[in-house]
């Protein structure tokens, strides 16, 4: 099996680690790699490592972060009392745009998912319940995606996470495309949706 | 919705083709083996966005080929339709008149079709599992968005059973608030799933009790039953009583999942006690019912495609199935001919490497 020299392998194995990159592709990349000039293949590996000694994930809230608090825990003008909880840092990217929303917000990173090994433990859930009962909260709004693992991780949470706190648990209106993720919804659907919110209990 | 022309690119034995389809009967003639399921195939996916023989989209693309081309031209009231399904390994890529489809499910309800086919016999003599498909593609041939209901439960089937097998052998707690949560969108979903069940096989009943007397030519007493696959209780309950099963066995033991049609015939279980014959003339039934309560429900009939199946039956039978028929765009298969009553539109003939239209009837 070996027919490359062991450099090549070792890359192709990594890159055949990365989602969505299967042993074609990597071996694809590899070998275009390997025919590019130094500088270039240098600046990728560069901005691979800059990104790790860079950026990392908030230590609150779990969004996208260079150094400990993400940009939107930072700033001093969003309202502490509501906490928007979604799936992955590019929901909040999502939901910014529609400007509908001024809380805070929390990121799983990932939804249920048991064909895929993930279930509470593997998400930011309790890290969420300790913020909850740490900060002064009055409101979760659960924005994660409205498909099947998506719906399954809100109710988890309002049942399981939410039951025991004083606090007015909230999801998205329905009218957003079912079955997608919420990156695809427009940002008039998405911003109506958020508005149109309603208790979970 | 009226299909006028089909192109395959790639498709299967085609690099290519181009075919025109006539208003009412299309006959596609040749010998065993050169492709005529392959085409009807083609055409069914075009409705439903599966192959009728189950097989997945890779055996669909030609050997050697990446990706494969169905695309066809027809016209739905009044206004002319471009349907174009590009097939390639992991996705299906829909367009409609040049326009992209957010997602493939909005084509379903665009064109319908009822199959027949030999192996139809299955849905009588095989599992459950036939069966309930039978029902399910009704429920989304009349309602497309029924599909997202029944994708969406058959997900959460999965996503349960991961979980039962992921389970720790000395189950914890939090294996445990986990199922709940699998569980109520299990036990919503599912009870959704059996009431469009219950509700399509009452409205077909009638049409199966009808289509079996005329196909035989004879009354008989034909019974479809919905069997479930727990007791009286609600869905909610049966999982809760079931659950420590569940975990022992790790596989979701009851759910419309498992559930089954029991057909019965003059009083008799038709899967173990009926003949093949009887056997035959019932699948039959159950597929020209299904066509009738579509052409009813829609007021468009469903394309028809017969797939080689008339040669299966005696000449009776075979000219009761095509009197019983409704008007509407038919396409049928045949290696040995036609039965002499039926006059196709369009001859669509195998001339040794590829299907040639008869130039004049
Ligand atoms: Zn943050």
């Amino acid at each position: 099996m070996s027919a490359y020299a062991k450099p090549v392998e070792i890359l192709i194995d990594e890159l055949g680690r990365l989602p969505g990159i299967g042993p074609k592709s990597a071996q694809r990349i590899a070998f275009h790699l390997l025919k590019v000039d130094r500088v270039d293949a240098q600046r990728l590996a560069d901005a691979i490592t800059v990104m790790k000694d860079t950026v990392s994930f908030c230590d609150r809230c779990f969004n996208i972060a260079e150094g400990a608090n993400c940009e939107i825990c930072i700033d001093p003008k969003r309202d502490d009392s509501v906490i928007c909880v979604v799936e992955e840092p590019k929901d909040i990217a999502a939901i910014e745009k529609t400007g509908a929303f001024r809380g805070r917000y929390h990121v799983l990173q990932g939804a249920i998912n048991m064909l895929e090994g993930i279930g509470p433990e593997q998400l930011k859930i309790k890290e969420l319940a300790l913020r909850i009962a740490a900060e002064d909260i009055s409101e979760v709004i659960l924005c994660t995606n409205p498909n099947i693992e998506g719906e399954t991780t809100a109710a988890f949470i309002a049942t399981k996470i939410l039951a025991p706190f004083q606090i007015n648990v909230t999801r998205l209106a329905s009218g957003l495309p079912v079955g997608g993720d919420l990156e695809y919804a427009d940002e008039l659907t998405l911003g109506r949706a958020l508005e149109g919110r309603q208790a979970v209990r | 919705m009226r299909l006028s022309k089909i192109w395959l690119n790639d498709f299967r034995s085609y690099d290519e083709l181009e075919l025109s389809l006539g208003d009412g009967l299309t006959a596609v003639l040749g010998p065993n083996g050169v492709g005529k399921t392959n085409l009807m195939e083609a055409i069914g996916l075009l409705a439903t966005l599966k192959s009728f023989r189950g097989a997945p989209t890779e055996s669909m693309i030609r050997r050697g080929a990446d990706r494969a081309i169905v695309r066809a031209e027809g016209e739905r009231d009044g206004r002319e339709v471009l349907i174009e399904l590009e097939l390639a390994k992991g996705r299906t890529r829909v367009q409609v008149n040049r326009q992209k489809l957010a997602r493939s499910r909005d084509l379903l309800g665009a064109l319908r079709v009822t199959v027949f086919a030999p192996d139809d016999l299955s849905l009588v003599k095989d599992g459950p599992s036939v069966r309930r498909e039978y029902l399910d593609d009704l429920i989304v041939a009349l309602d497309p968005r029924a599909d997202q209901l029944l994708s969406d439960f058959e997900r959460v089937v999965r996503q349960r059973n991961a979980l039962l097998k992921a389970a720790p052998q000395r189950v914890d707690e939090m294996t445990r608030s986990t199922l709940d949560v699998w569980d109520m969108q299990f036990a919503s979903l599912g009870e959704r799933v059996l009431e469009a069940r219950y509700a399509v096989l009452t409205e077909l009943m009638p049409l199966v009790v009808d289509s079996y007397e005329r196909l035989s030519a004879s009354a008989a007493v034909v019974v479809a039953t919905y069997r479930p696959s727990w007791g009286d209780q609600s869905l909610a309950a049966a999982l809760e009583d079931v659950r420590e099963t569940d975990f022992r066995r790790r596989v979701s033991t009851l759910g419309p999942h498992r559930d089954d049609v029991v057909l019965g015939l003059n009083g008799l279980a038709s899967r173990t006690e009926a003949s093949q014959g009887e056997q035959r003339t019932l699948a039959l039934g159950l597929r020209l019912a299904g066509h009738r309560l579509i052409a009813d429900r829609i007021g468009d009939p469903p394309l028809l495609l017969l797939d080689d199946v008339l040669s299966e039956l005696d000449p009776d039978r075979a000219t009761a199935l095509l009197a019983t028929l409704p008007p509407g765009q038919t396409v049928i298969s045949s290696a040995s001919g036609l039965p002499p009553a039926t006059v196709p539109e369009q001859i669509l003939r195998y001339d040794g490497s590829t299907f040639q239209q008869d130039a004049a009837i």
